[in-house]
């Protein structure tokens, strides 16, 4: 049985854990990551450890954020501010090891952080006492970096500050302590209440408003109700939800105890996408961690309240993000949407009223409940309250994870926070809300992010999916894309989303052949539309999209490749060519070599040539080619 | 009893009504391709949309799906409404051009095959699911029902082979909208084969579609099929019943 | 594997995951055969006493699920929007290419190797993105790729 003395138990145990009397050292085991090489320099990091006999503590972290400079390690001297090595190679560990027994930080280093900030009770604490060495202060502040400057983080507070195998660090942080507050208080209205007074709205895609959505399912008939945390994340170019479930899983455990206290349940499912198993595995470490600490079960924190948490493995369907089908497929059924009404919140899993909610909703649930309503309000717009989690990705310098209030402008989180257009390209367009979503282009780059200017614009936020794309990316090959890939997800039942995305898909190929025709622009436009309206889902009902806000947006695109059989932005393959332009050609021979055709020719030190009736453009000379004498036109 | 309005009339229902059995009693016609009155709903060809609108919200939904609610305003022919039908017959014309169901539907409403887009080549399944739900809810067989996803989304036996259970009852034959089922009654001494199979003896059924020929009883006396013999056998022997129980059908007894 | 061997397995499995949906009990399946057999998944029908249309139906319908043997080595190549937006299509090509796979072919005869399209898997700051088995590489180029396959030959 667990109790509050427990969990005071717990926080000091974290505290000696995030402020050791021994130097820590933090690695990224994200799997970004991982993905960049952190295993490596993980090993890396405890054979040099040994080998130099030196008595540091080796933890990993979730992501901050900062992706692209994957790996990062952090050093935490007693005493001096934390600083971040960013890039970090198996090779550079044994170097920045020397350093710092020496007590110098020579390395080129990336950021400082001066303390540790505790969203949840607004304290922070300092990481050095006292003055500090001139070299550290000449590093900069982790948040003067352009990327950090705009940036408030509330569902992302932990990510890359605990570790997130550590329940006492998640503690000391202030978890749990909204489920004390919430269960001593033991009035779910009050909860309910709450929410709804926080306009938290679903940070899923459709920004349905939680607190409503609690409402209903508490009020309707029903002896026994589900919890459900959507973290299928199916977006492409999409993965907060993955980053908090790595990073900070038990703020998913403690938000989702909190809504089943609420709404009445004693159950609740999070159902993972299979592609993510290292999220499988935080969460299950951490579900066990809380179990271990009575956190979960039967009386909670002797309040009378039970709740178990069960973990479902998605099996590789888009469309089991979308809420009935997700029921269809906990229930062992294929993934295919029901009708709405009924609403899941009224009759969802097992015929029960459910909640479902995504992942980084139920984060935000403890942030509420510890610094109230009225402080969430403070952030964000009229209507879309608080922050949102984007990945910034694409044609964009600073690529990663971003968490920003509603209302910044679209130019802010594109050239302030990503930095620009990287190899002194021009930008075109952003896509948000992934494959339901639309392009945004230029002119519209001064667009405050919430949920309703975008709705506007023709996109939506959607999970927070944000492509960059540049004068390199053909908006017609997005469009088609995306069709192709809604055609690969969609469950088949219904006509419009079944034969309809296919159909738009075969013209849009035939559009980026150089077999478009005149009249399928506004044929296109019309299917579009009537697939829009026809569709049974969602998956359905946002498909055309991507099609109609490039057919708005950039209409002479589609002109150029209809009538002009040109790709503009030289991507659709069967509408540019590979040539070598003899004036940068150094005749080096690379190419020549790698071309798995032979469609290369030419002699040593003189300028190449590709012959266009061999060559099939699958692009691994202008990988290659360090001269940029590769063009493609 | 609910009240709703349908196209500016009123009427009275009981609770769980469709919109579409509410508007069978105002007599208002709404066209339907996937939905049968032996059937649950399934509302996948959206050909029966309409416009609804409840609490200040309107929306289109299938109206074999959605029960009524007291004081829902129900539009059945709207421009909205019109573009969806035209669209599920135009694809369903590409896709399965040969069906007559399909020609007659868009006839009815004006509606041509597009020349723009390449129709599919001989099959006349438009995947309505009449026939799983019929085997799986009137025939408590369970034989068949969809395999794959998206556009390959098929009506199939187990790995595409020989249904081990089906019954060759036939329901699926007659339930289906487009003739995309083919059944043959092989004849008294008449040899067939099956799709993949060995041959068989009439009487005989052969549903060709899931690869399944099964030898068929049938009545001494009126000449019309049972039941499959190895089901009949099978019960007879259980229920120790006489050889010739089964020669006679259950309607020429009486 | 002999027919006594599978239902010796599949027992085993359903008695592991007596409550679980149909759903976990074939991802179990594929875990320990690496694919979906056909002579398992009958062992399954009867055994639970499902009918065997909707086992098949369920394993056709989620991606994750292969009813043909797969490769020792599994090779998924991310076609996520931001993968695709740096020529992640180029690199299931190269792939392809490297292993002699035709376009329709995805298994080497050697069942060596498997390649698959996945959308997505998450690290979208790295893209282009491949994760072959348990290992995922970021930033990878066409030549990487042909180096790192041949480490798991």
């Amino acid at each position: 049985m667990s109790s509050l003395k427990d969990l005071e138990r717990l926080k000091a145990e974290g505290m000696n854990s995030l402020f050791p009397s021994k130097t820590k050292i933090m690695v990224g085991m994200a799997t970004c990551g991982l993905a960049a090489g952190a295993q490596e320099v993980w090993q890396n990091l405890h054979q040099e450890v040994k080998k130099r006999k030196i008595d540091v503590l080796v933890k990993k972290t979730g992501c901050i954020g900062l992706c692209q400079h994957e790996p990062l390690v952090d050093i935490l001297k007693p005493g001096y501010p934390r600083i971040t090595y960013d890039r970090m190679t198996p090779e550079k560990v044994g170097e920045v090891l020397d350093d710092l027994v020496k007590g110098k930080f020579k390395k080129a280093i990336m950021a400082r952080i001066d303390q540790e900030e505790f969203l949840l009770d607004d304290t922070r604490t300092r990481y050095s006492k006292g003055k500090i060495p001139a070299y550290i202060t000449s590093i900069l502040p982790y948040k003067r970096l352009p990327f950090y400057k705009k940036q408030k983080r509330v569902a992302l507070r932990n990510c890359g500050f605990l570790d997130p195998e550590s329940i006492a660090e998640y503690v000391a942080k202030g978890g749990y302590f909204s489920l004390v507050q919430v269960l001593r208080g033991g009035k779910p209205e009050k909860v309910i209440s709450q929410i709804k007074r926080s306009k938290l709205r679903g940070r899923g895609g459709a920004g349905f408003l939680a607190g409503v959505k609690w409402e209903v399912c508490r009020n309707a008939d029903g002896d026994g109700k589900y919890l459900i945390c959507n973290a299928d994340e199916g977006d492409p170019g999409a993965y907060m939800d993955r980053s908090i479930l790595e990073g900070d899983p038990h703020s998913i455990i403690e938000g989702m105890l909190i809504g089943g206290f609420a709404i009445g349940a004693d159950q609740g499912y999070i159902y993972v996408r299979e592609e993510y198993p290292l999220a499988i595995e935080r969460l299950q470490i951490a579900l066990t961690q809380a179990q271990e600490e009575d956190l979960l079960g039967k009386n909670i924190l002797d309040s009378g309240f039970d709740f178990e948490i069960e973990i479902c493995r998605g099996a590789g369907a888009f469309v089991c993000g979308e809420e009935t089908a997700l029921i269809q497929s906990i229930e062992g059924n294929w993934g295919e949407p029901k009708p709405r009404p009924p609403f899941p919140a009224v009759s969802g899993l097992w015929g029960k009223p459910t909640v479902i909610n995504n992942v980084e909703t139920w984060a935000n649930i403890p942030v509420i409940i510890a610094k109230g309503a009225h402080w969430f309000n403070g952030l964000g717009t009229s209507r879309s309250k608080g922050t949102k989690v984007f990945s910034l990705v694409g044609k964009v310098n600073n690529i990663g994870l971003v968490e920003v209030p509603m209302g910044i402008s679209l130019r802010e989180i594109v050239y302030e926070i990503g930095g620009g257009i990287p190899n002194g390209r021009k930008f075109k367009a952003i896509q948000t809300g992934g494959p339901s979503g639309g392009c945004i282009p230029k002119n519209l780059i001064d667009l405050p992010v919430d949920f309703d200017e975008l709705k506007k614009a023709g996109s939506i936020m959607g999970s927070g999916g944000m492509i960059v794309m540049d004068d390199r990316t053909c908006m017609v090959d997005v469009a088609k894309y995306f069709l192709s890939f809604l055609e690969d997800e969609s469950c088949g039942k219904c006509v419009p989303c079944r034969v309809g995305i296919r159909r738009m898909r075969e013209m849009l190929e035939d559009i980026t052949s150089g077999r478009g025709r005149e009249e399928d622009i506004d044929y296109l436009q019309q299917m579009a539309e009537a697939v829009k309206e026809g569709s049974l889902c969602g998956l359905g009902k946002t498909a055309p999209n991507p099609v109609l806000t490039t057919l708005h947006y950039f209409r002479d695109e589609y002109e150029a490749h209809i009538r002009g059989k040109r790709c503009p932005a030289g991507v659709c393959k069967p509408l540019i060519i590979y040539s070598i332009d003899p004036e940068n050609c150094t005749g080096c021979g690379v190419c020549l070599r790698v071309c798995p055709q032979g469609a290369i020719s030419g002699r040593k030190k003189k300028p190449h040539k590709i012959i266009p009736s061999k060559c099939i453009k699958c692009g691994a000379c202008f990988e290659v080619c360090t001269f940029g004498a590769i063009v493609i036109t | 009893m609910v009240k709703l309005t349908i196209d500016n009339q009123t009427v009275e229902v009981p609770e769980g009504t469709t919109i579409l059995e509410a508007a069978e009693k105002l007599n208002i016609y709404i066209p339907t391709l996937c939905h049968h009155e032996s059937l649950t709903p399934y509302g996948g060809c959206r050909l029966c949309v309409v416009e609804v609108t409840q609490n200040g919200v309107t929306d289109l939904t299938s109206s074999c799906t959605y029960k009524v609610e007291e004081g829902l305003k129900v539009k059945t022919t709207t421009e909205r409404v019109k573009r969806v039908r035209r669209l599920v017959l135009e694809l369903l014309l590409v896709e399965s051009p040969e069906a007559q169901i399909v020609q007659d539907l868009a006839m009815e409403m004006g509606v041509r095959r597009p020349e723009r887009l390449k129709p599919r080549k001989d099959d006349l399944c438009i995947l309505c699911g009449r026939c799983i739900r019929a085997c799986r809810e009137v025939v408590g067989v369970n034989a068949i029902d969809f395999a794959e996803r998206g556009y390959s989304k098929k009506v199939a036996a187990p790995f595409y082979k020989s249904s081990p259970d089906c019954i060759a009852c036939g329901v699926c034959f007659y339930i289906c909208p487009t003739g995309a089922i083919t059944m043959r009654e092989v004849e008294k001494g008449e040899k067939a084969r099956i799709p993949e199979g060995e041959e068989v003896t009439g009487p005989a059924r052969i549903i060709y579609n899931w690869k399944v020929g099964l030898a068929m009883k049938r009545c001494k006396k009126c000449g019309e099929i049972i039941a499959p013999e190895f089901q009949l056998e099978y019960l007879r022997k259980k229920v120790n019943l006489p050889e010739d129980h089964f020669d006679i059908c259950p309607s020429c007894r009486e | 594997m002999s027919s006594f061997e599978d239902a010796r397995i599949v027992d085993e499995i359903i008695k592991k995951n007596e409550k679980s949906s149909l759903i976990v009990i074939l991802q179990e399946v594929q875990s320990r055969y690496n694919y979906l057999p056909e002579q398992v998944l009958t062992l399954l029908s009867e055994r639970l006493g499902v009918p065997l249309i909707k086992v098949f139906s369920l394993a056709t319908f989620y991606r994750s699920f292969s009813l043909k043997p797969r490769g020792k080595n599994v090779i998924k190549v991310c076609l996520g929007t931001a993968c695709h937006v740096k020529s992640g299509s180029n690199l299931l090509e190269k792939a392809k290419r490297d292993l002699n796979l035709s376009e329709e072919e995805v298994t080497t005869r050697d069942l060596g190797f498997t390649v698959e399209k996945v959308r997505c898997l998450g690290c979208c700051s790295l893209a282009p993105v491949v994760r072959i088995n348990e290992d995922t590489y970021g930033s990878m180029t066409q030549g990487r790729l042909s180096k790192v396959l041949k480490n798991y030959l």
